[in-house]
């Protein structure tokens, strides 16, 4: 196959982004400057961001049999420049005082979206693992980065080896795949598995370890055990960046194969993700509510969230992918809009960040613009109207209606009344009179700063989606799979 | 049928080869006489009596250099792939080729930067810069 112009046009936004790597790696070795490196960083990926733009009009194309740049996937690659966007302005307040190196950060989560992209393209296990493998490894850099505090370093290990565990998980159930069917693209398998069906035990094996392995990727609730870990002890940004790229570039992944690939031969697969769903809305949810860190609550809260997601996955038809991109989108804004807060009362690094709700004690009475920012999130989280949550919950409850799958509808309603108590609480600690000591808090010019300016925008954001949806749903509605040919 | 013979034949062999094995090793040991002594416990150098400690001290560059050689070492595998096809891929193949040999010499501006080759210790370092 000959590239073309219009193949380098589709592949532009991920050329950018790792040319971009390579740019602040050279100008790393030029000369070491913090400010230098993290605007090199946003250039690129708003350059990237907007190269999305000439990529529109030449997609749906397929770039070797490996890339499928559709308006699915540039919808997607968009929501995760933006997200990486975001974690970079945030990383540049909190990282400004760090004790070390600090310009192998934008490598690092340049590398990590890289892997992204290539992740929501793929078409087939080959640029599946390639984009997984490199989307993570740089993230168990980066979940260490501050390495002196003694909890970054052991999400950093932690993450590391729960996350080869479950690569090899992932590897060893396509290999099985691949001896059954002796395909690897996505529609290859689907043919070769509606054609002999599902009944063969590898098949079963084989797509059952790839259930762990991405199970595991997504927090899914019996692999979850290491987010709120790996959330809690990662710097903030980087545990935003967690919740936000890597969860929508592997979930949107997931999505496509569910799609290309059905497995609807005999519906087992549909229950057992089914079953994962419930089991993380209800582990998710009831684990959070004893929790006193806001680090690890929004690591289970998102453990809950992507149950809640799952519902679409099962349903897999209707408004299912449209459901997806709603609910990622406003999931992506409030989580980030959380964790920037959080950030932002972290930073500039001192130690460990400000994560336990003991130092929010009373932000109200001294932060209040971050505080408000702080509430529209966790309203948000809960998926109260007029919040963009309410949007993304409304899809996937009318998608599990739509789909009668009662227990999954009974899993979100059962699993919102539990969240809200908690996403209560913290908000409730905010305005209690504030602590004797004063603890951690936002440097005063907070608000100047790009970072501030950013959370700001969010919560606008978050409360627009709320109440005028349409753009995003548009936007959602354009999103569609291209099946290829 | 066949089949499980022949699989049943190569069984039947590693069983054989490590039955063997243990039979040697373990006879030996059951049968053989044994002789102790103080130059019995030291290690085995040819004839000359060993100097210093087993228990040497590697500096970490050691590994560094050594991790960064197998990394660059398995890039070239990638070089090989593509110098045997080199006609067939033609001039896409070559400017893809040339991107990746550039981007690893951006990475190895980087590491020599970073100091990641440099043998000596940071403090030594400096010593012999301000000596020079």
């Amino acid at each position: 196959m000959n590239l073309t112009t219009s193949h380098l046009i589709a592949l532009l936004p991920l050329m950018l982004v790792c040319a971009t790597v390579v740019i602040v790696m050279l100008a790393v070795a030029w000369r070491r400057n913090h400010f230098m490196s993290a605007t090199l960083t946003v250039i690129g990926l708003n350059a990237a961001l907007l190269a999305l733009i000439p990529a529109a009009q030449v997609a749906p194309i397929q770039v070797t049999p490996l890339l499928m740049v559709d308006h699915y996937s540039l919808f997607y690659m968009g929501l995760i420049l933006v997200a990486a966007l975001a974690c970079t302005t945030l990383a540049y307040a909190y990282l400004e005082t760090l004790p070390d190196q600090r310009d192998e950060f934008y490598m690092l989560l340049g590398c990590s979206v890289a892997g992204a992209l290539v992740l929501v393209a793929s078409q087939h296990l080959t640029s599946l693992f390639i984009g997984l493998e490199l989307m993570s490894v740089p993230l168990y850099g980066l979940s260490g980065y501050a390495f002196k505090e003694r909890t970054s370093l052991e999400s950093g290990i932690k993450y590391m080896v729960l996350s080869a565990m479950a690569s090899a998980f992932l590897l060893f159930g396509m290999a099985l795949l691949y001896a059954e069917s002796g395909t690897l693209s996505f529609t290859g398998l689907g043919q070769q598995l509606s054609a002999g069906g599902l009944a063969s035990n590898w098949v079963i094996l084989g797509v059952g370890m790839m259930v762990v392995g991405l199970g595991f990727k997504l927090s899914i609730a019996p692999f979850h055990l290491w987010t709120p870990d790996v959330y809690e002890g990662a710097p903030a940004p980087v545990s935003a960046f967690l919740a936000t790229v890597s969860k929508v570039a592997v979930f949107a992944m997931l999505m496509r194969l569910f799609s290309l690939a059905p497995a609807t031969a005999d519906g087992w697969l549909h229950t057992i993700i089914a079953v994962l769903a419930v089991l993380s809305m209800v582990v998710g949810n009831l684990l959070a509510l004893m929790q006193s860190n806001l680090k690890r609550i929004i690591g289970y809260s998102s453990i809950a969230h992507l149950g809640y997601l799952l519902t679409a996955l099962v349903a897999s038809d209707g408004l299912a992918l449209e459901a997806t991109a709603v609910y990622l989108v406003t999931y992506v804004a409030t989580v980030l809009g959380a964790f920037g807060v959080i950030t932002l009362v972290s930073s500039p690094y001192r130690g460990a960040d400000a994560g336990l709700l003991y130092h929010y004690r009373g932000l109200f009475w001294r932060r209040p613009y971050l505080t408000a920012v702080l509430t529209v999130m966790m309203l948000s989280l809960a998926g109260i109207p007029m919040t963009a949550g309410f949007i993304g919950k409304f899809y996937v409850f009318s998608v599990g209606v739509e789909s009668s799958l009662w227990w999954l509808v009974g899993g979100v309603v059962l699993g919102s009344a539990l969240g809200l108590y908690y996403y209560l609480r913290v908000m409730v600690t905010l305005y209690l009179s504030p602590a004797e000591q004063p603890g951690r808090d936002a440097p005063h010019d907070w608000a100047q700063q790009v970072g501030g300016l950013m959370v700001l925008v969010l919560a606008v954001l978050v409360l627009i989606m709320g109440v005028y949806p349409q753009p995003l749903i548009d936007l959602a509605q354009m999103a569609g799979l291209q099946f290829p040919i | 049928m066949e089949q499980i013979a022949q699989h049943w034949s190569v069984a039947i062999f590693v069983v054989a080869v490590f039955g063997l094995c243990a039979f040697m090793v373990g006879l030996a040991s059951l049968l053989g006489g044994r002789a102790w002594g103080h130059q019995k416990n030291t290690p085995f150098e040819s004839g000359i009596v060993p100097v210093g400690s087993a228990h040497q001290r590697f500096s970490v560059k050691f590994y560094m250099v050594a991790m960064l050689f197998v990394i660059f070492d398995v890039e070239a595998l990638f070089l090989f792939a593509w110098a045997v096809t080199v006609r067939e891929s033609g001039w896409t193949g070559f400017v893809e080729a040339f991107i990746f040999i550039v981007v690893l010499l951006a990475g190895l501006i980087y590491l020599s930067r970073v100091g990641a080759l440099d043998w000596a210790p940071i403090k030594r370092a400096k010593e012999i810069k301000t000596s020079s």
